[in-house]
C-alpha cells in the first residue's frame, strides 16, 4: 500500500467536499443567520485548506499513480475519507453548541444516510444547519466518492476502486463500460428523482424549505427532516404518499431503473429477481403490520400508516408518519426485522440488501436438495444467471461479520447503560443506517441519552454499516499496512 | 446426376451407400483414413478440405446437382456450401449441430450464404423424443401439418381393448386411423377383417382430439400426476430435449452428465431441471438417484454401446419406457430386440430426408417410422385426378390415406370421403410403395 497516494486521494476529495459548504451558508446569508453563516464559512476554509494539505503531501508520484490504483489502496482510501469528511461536516454542529462526539454521530448519520439525531431541541438551530443536515443526506445517499468519480477527472480512470469499494450491494454492476460515465449517469437520475419530488412535495402544501429538506432524506433513504416530528409533524396525507412512492424507488436498484428508463422497457421490474423480492416483503410486511395495529391509535388509514412504516424502515429511511413507538410489539417486531432487511443492492439504501437474502436463501435451498442429492449439480442464480461461488461466500462472509458487528456493538450499547431493547434497536437502526429505534431511541426521541461510549460505538457502527462491514474491516487487519510505505518511489531513492 | 458429399463420417457414409447404384457420387474428406469405408463402393473418394476450391474444381462440383456438407463441424459445412455456391450452382443442403444457424423464419439464417437447406438432424431428434416422452405409453409418436395430426404407435399386450373385435369391429373414435400393424417383423396395413393380436405394434393416426380419446382406450386409467423423467448424456440432444420437456408443466426432468465442466453448463442453462454429476452406467449411482422409479428413461449419450448399457441397466432397474439414441443406423434392430421401446436415429432420419430430396418428387416426406420401411408423405393431389370417393380408389397395397387437409383442420377420411384434384392429402405407405403412391396421385388415378 503506497500510504502517499491514499493521503493525496484523501485531500484530493476533502477538497472538493469543503466546497458543499457553499451551499448552506447561502442558505444562511438568505435566512439572515449570519453567525451559521460564518461558522460555514469556517468550515469551507478549514476543509479545503486540510484537503489541499493532504493533497500536497502525497505529492507529485500520488498524482502520477492514481491511475494504477490498487484493491487495497482503493478500500483505505473510501474507508478513511467516510472517516474524514464526517469529521469536517460536523463542524458547523461544533459551531452551533454540540459537544464533537455529537457533531460527529450527527454528520456521521447524515452522510451514511442513517438519520439518526442527537439533536434535543430543535430550535437550536438555524435553517443553514438543517438544510446542511439534509444535504450531507443527498450527499451521501448516492455516494459521496461516486460523485466525486463524476466530477473529477483526475479520478476517471483511478477511481473503478474506489467506486466498487463505495458501491453496495454483492456485486459489481455498471450501466456504461466508463466507471466516470456511470457515476455520471446514475447521479443525474438521481437528481431527477429529487428534483420531481420537491415540486411532488411542494404541490402537496408543504412548505418549500422542508419540501427540499425531506426530499434530500427521502431520495437518500436517510431520514432527516428539518421538523423535530418527522413527517408526523406536517399531518399532510398527500406528503406521505409522494414520500412513500419516493422511498419505494430510492429504495430500489438505481442502475435497473436508468436501464428501464433508457431503454423504455420497464418489463425487467417484474423480471428481475431483486426487485420482486423487494415487492414481496414490502407487502407481507405491510399486511402484518397493518393487521398488527388495526384497530388501534392510528386505524384511520392503516394502510398509509403500515405502508409508510414499513417502506421508511425497510428502506433504511427512517421517517416516521406517527409515533411508532407507542406500538404493541408485535408491529415493532416486524419492523426490528425489516432493519436486516435493507434496500436493494445499488439503491440508497442501506442494511444488508435484498439480494443477499436472496441469495442466502436460495443458496440454502440448494444445499438442503443437496443432501438429497449428493452427486447434483446446483448451482445458485440470479435473473437466470449463475452466481459464482465467490460472490456467495462473500455474502455468506457479509452475514457472519454483520451479525457479529451487531451482536458486539449492541453489547457495548447495553452494558453501558442502556435496556435491551434501546441496545438492540440501536444498534440495528445505525448499523443498518436506519435511523429511530424503540424505546429510548425511538421516532420521536434522540440518541443523545445515550452514554458517550454508546455514541462513539453507535458511530462507529454507521460507518461500518455504510462501507458495507468488510470495506472497514480489511482495513482495520494489520496486514493490510504492514506492506505500507510512503510510496513506491521513496522505497527505490531510499 | 453428380452429387458431391463433404464429409465420409456416418451420414457421409450412408449416403454414399445409398446413392451409389443410381448416381455419380464425389466424397470429400481431408482424413484419407476414411477411405476404406468407400474401397467397396463406386463412388470418388477425393483426399481434400471441402473448403477449398482446388478440391471442389477436382470433384467436378460444375456438374453437380446436390452438394451435401456433412462434416462434424458446422462452420466448415456452411463455408463449403458457400463456396460450391460461389463456383457452381448445385441444390446445397448443410448439416449443422446448433441453434444459432437456424434462422427465426425459414432458413433466413443462412440463406445469404447461397444454403437452400439447414439439416439440424439432432433437434429433429430432440423433437422425437419429447413427442415419445410425452405421451405416455407410447412408443412412438410424431405431429404433422402443424400439429392437425397426430401419430401414436404403441405396443399391444394380452390385456389390450383392442383384441376384442377385428379392426372393423373397434369402434375408435371418429377421426382416428388405425394406419399400420408391425407383427414379427412385418409390417402391413390392415383391413377391417384384421385382428388384432398380443405383441403386435399398431400405429395410429387422426386429429389431436380422436388420439386423446384413443389415449384413453389404449390405455384405461391412462396419465396420472406428473411424469419422471431422466436422461441419461447432457450433449446437445440432451440439453435440446431437456429443454423442451421443462416447457411441459407436468414433467419433472433429471438429467445425469459425466463431465463435471458440462454438467455446470447444463446446470446454467436449465431452470427446473435437476442436473446430476455421475455415470448413467454405473449402477449403483443410478440405483442411489432411484432412476428405477422414473417413468420414462432417455439414453441419449454419444455412444452406442454406453448407451446401450445404460438402456439395459434402466430396464434392470425396472423403468417401464425407454428412449434411445442410436448412433449407426445399423444398430437400430438390435436395440429393439434387446428390449429397448424406442431406438432412434438422428443421423438415420437425416439421411432420409436428404435421399428423399433428392429423389425429387412433388411430395414431402413427413417421418420415417420403423427404420425405414415405413413413412408419412403429404402430397398435392394432381389437377389431373378423376375425383372420386375413397372406397372407389384403387389405392396400391400398403397405402392409406390417412388425412386430407383442408385449411386449418385435417380430415381423416373413411369410405365415402370424396378426394379431389389439389387436395392436399397425408398419406401412410410402406418403404416399397412410396414411389408408386406419388405416381398414383400425381396422374389420373386410373
Amino acid at each position: 500500500m503506497r500510504l502517499s497516494l491514499v493521503v493525496h486521494v484523501c485531500g484530493l476529495i476533502t477538497r472538493v467536499f469543503g466546497l458543499m459548504f457553499l451551499a448552506p451558508l447561502v442558505v444562511a446569508v438568505i435566512y439572515g443567520e449570519y453567525r451559521d453563516a460564518r461558522g460555514f464559512v469556517f468550515a469551507l476554509v478549514v476543509t479545503c485548506v486540510c484537503g489541499q494539505l493532504m493533497r500536497r503531501a502525497g505529492g507529485t508520484d500520488a498524482e502520477n499513480a492514481i491511475e494504477s490504483m490498487r484493491r487495497a489502496e482503493g478500500l483505505a482510501v473510501v474507508s478513511i475519507v467516510w472517516m474524514l469528511i464526517a469529521w469536517f461536516a460536523g463542524i458547523p454542529y461544533m459551531w452551533s453548541g454540540l459537544g464533537p462526539i455529537d457533531a460527529m454521530f450527527e454528520a456521521m448519520s447524515g452522510l451514511t444516510t442513517t438519520g439518526a439525531t442527537v439533536f434535543r431541541d430543535f430550535s437550536q438551530f438555524g435553517r443553514g444547519v438543517f438544510f446542511w443536515r439534509s444535504l450531507t443526506n443527498w450527499l451521501g445517499g448516492m455516494g459521496v466518492i461516486a460523485l466525486f468519480v463524476a466530477v473529477l477527472p483526475r479520478l476517471a480512470i483511478g477511481g473503478r476502486e474506489i467506486f466498487f469499494a463505495e458501491a453496495s450491494g454483492p456485486d459489481d454492476e455498471k450501466v456504461a463500460p466508463q466507471i466516470k460515465r456511470t457515476a455520471a449517469l446514475l447521479w443525474r437520475l438521481y437528481a431527477i428523482l429529487t428534483v420531481l419530488q420537491i415540486a411532488a412535495l411542494a404541490a402537496t402544501g408543504m412548505p418549500l424549505f422542508d419540501s427540499i429538506c425531506n426530499t434530500f432524506g427521502t431520495i437518500a433513504a436517510a431520514g432527516f427532516s428539518p421538523h423535530p416530528l418527522s413527517i408526523a409533524g406536517y399531518q399532510n396525507p398527500a406528503a406521505e404518499w409522494v414520500i412513500i412512492v419516493f422511498m419505494f424507488l430510492a429504495g430500489a436498484n438505481f442502475a435497473l431503473q436508468y436501464r428501464a428508463l433508457a431503454r423504455r422497457d420497464f418489463r425487467i421490474f417484474t423480471s428481475d429477481d431483486e426487485l420482486r423480492a423487494y415487492v414481496a416483503v414490502v407487502v407481507v410486511a405491510t399486511l402484518l403490520v397493518g393487521s398488527a395495529i388495526y384497530g388501534g391509535l392510528d386505524a384511520g388509514a392503516p394502510v398509509r400508516t403500515a405502508l409508510f412504516q414499513v417502506l421508511s424502515i425497510m428502506t433504511t429511511t427512517g421517517f416516521a408518519s406517527v409515533d411508532f413507538q407507542l406500538w404493541n410489539d408485535q408491529a415493532k417486531a416486524v419492523l426490528l426485522g425489516l432493519m436486516f432487511v435493507g434496500g436493494c443492492a445499488g439503491s440508497a439504501g442501506g442494511g444488508p440488501k435484498v439480494v443477499r437474502h436472496v441469495l442466502l436463501a436460495r443458496f440454502t435451498l440448494q444445499e438442503l436438495r443437496r443432501m438429497l442429492h449428493p452427486r447434483a449439480i446446483l448451482p445458485v442464480k440470479l435473473n437466470g444467471r449463475v452466481v459464482p461461488a465467490s460472490i456467495l461466500q462473500g455474502v455468506i462472509v457479509f452475514f457472519l461479520f454483520y451479525m457479529l458487528t451487531f451482536a458486539v456493538c449492541s453489547a457495548i450499547v447495553i452494558l453501558f447503560g442502556a435496556d435491551i431493547v434501546t441496545g438492540i434497536s440501536a444498534t440495528a437502526a445505525t448499523l443498518g443506517n436506519v435511523g429511530p429505534g424503540f424505546n429510548l431511541v425511538g421516532p420521536m426521541a434522540n440518541f443523545a441519552d445515550l452514554h458517550p461510549v454508546s455514541r462513539i460505538t453507535l458511530t462507529a457502527a454507521m460507518w461500518i454499516g455504510r462501507l458495507e462491514v468488510l470495506t472497514v474491516l480489511v482495513i482495520l487487519r494489520p496486514e493490510a499496512w504492514r506492506s505500507g510505505r510512503w510510496s513506491s518511489a521513496g522505497r527505490a531513492a531510499g | 446426376m453428380r452429387i458431391v458429399i463433404v464429409g465420409g463420417g456416418e451420414v457421409g457414409s450412408a449416403l454414399a451407400r445409398a446413392l451409389a447404384a443410381e448416381h455419380e457420387v464425389a466424397v470429400i474428406d481431408h482424413n484419407a483414413a476414411v477411405a476404406d469405408r468407400f474401397a467397396s463402393l463406386e463412388v470418388d473418394f477425393i483426399h481434400g478440405s471441402g473448403t477449398s476450391e482446388d478440391t471442389l474444381a477436382r470433384a467436378d462440383i460444375k456438374q453437380a446437382g446436390f452438394f451435401i456438407a456433412c462434416t462434424g463441424l458446422d462452420e466448415v459445412n456452411i463455408v463449403a456450401c458457400a463456396i460450391a455456391n460461389r463456383l457452381a450452382s448445385p441444390e446445397t443442403i448443410c448439416l449443422v449441430s446448433r441453434a444459432d444457424f437456424i434462422g427465426s423464419s425459414s432458413n433466413a439464417g443462412l440463406a445469404p450464404f447461397g444454403i437452400n437447406r439447414v439439416l439440424w438432424p439432432e433437434a429433429q431428434l430432440a423433437v422425437d423424443i419429447e413427442q415419445v416422452v410425452t405421451a405416455p405409453g407410447a412408443i412412438d409418436a410424431e405431429v404433422f401439418a402443424g400439429g392437425v395430426v397426430r401419430l401414436l404407435e404403441y405396443k399391444l399386450d394380452s390385456s389390450s381393448p383392442l383384441l376384442s373385435a377385428p379392426v372393423g369391429g373397434l369402434h375408435l373414435p371418429r377421426g382416428s386411423l388405425i394406419v399400420a400393424v408391425k407383427r414379427g417383423g412385418q409390417l402391413f396395413v390392415p383391413r377391417g377383417a384384421t385382428q388384432l393380436a398380443a405383441g403386435d405394434k399398431i400405429i395410429l393416426m387422426g386429429t389431436p382430439e380422436a388420439m386423446r380419446e384413443v389415449e384413453k382406450i389404449v390405455r384405461p386409467g391412462g396419465n396420472r400426476g406428473r411424469q419422471r423423467v431422466t436422461i441419461i448424456g447432457g450433449g446437445d440432444v440432451g440439453l435440446e430435449v431437456a429443454e423442451r420437456l421443462e416447457k411441459a408443466d407436468n414433467v419433472d426432468v433429471r438429467i445425469v452428465e459425466r463431465g463435471e465442466e458440462r454438467g455446470a453448463l447444463l446446470a446454467a442453462r436449465l431452470t427446473h431441471t435437476l442436473v446430476l454429476n455421475g455415470d448413467g452406467t454405473d449402477l449403483e449411482f443410478l440405483e442411489s438417484e432411484d432412476v428405477g422409479r422414473s417413468d420414462v428413461l432417455v439414453c441419449v449419450i454419444d455412444n452406442d454401446e454406453r448407451n446401450l448399457l445404460a438402456s439395459l441397466l434402466g430396464r434392470q432397474l425396472g423403468v417401464p419406457k425407454i428412449v434411445t439414441r442410436v448412433s449407426r443406423p445399423g444398430n437400430l434392430r438390435l436395440f429393439e430386440r434387446v428390449g429397448i421401446d424406442v431406438a432412434l436415429s438422428a443421423r438415420g432420419a437425416a439421411v432420409a430426408a436428404i435421399l428423399h430430396q433428392i429423389s425429387g418428387g412433388t411430395s414431402s416426406l413427413l417421418a420415417v417410422l420403423e427404420h425405414g420401411e415405413a413413412r408419412v408423405l403429404e402430397l398435392t393431389v394432381s389437377q389431373d385426378f378423376v375425383p372420386r370417393q375413397l372406397k372407389g380408389i384403387g389405392t396400391p397395397a400398403d397405402v392409406i390415406v390417412a388425412a386430407i387437409l383442408r385449411g386449418d383442420h385435417a380430415v381423416v377420411p373413411r369410405g365415402d370421403d370424396r378426394i379431389d384434384p389439389g387436395d392436399r392429402i397425408l398419406v401412410f405407405c410402406t418403404r416399397a410403395a412410396a414411389g408408386r403412391v406419388q405416381a398414383y396421385f400425381s396422374g389420373t388415378g386410373a
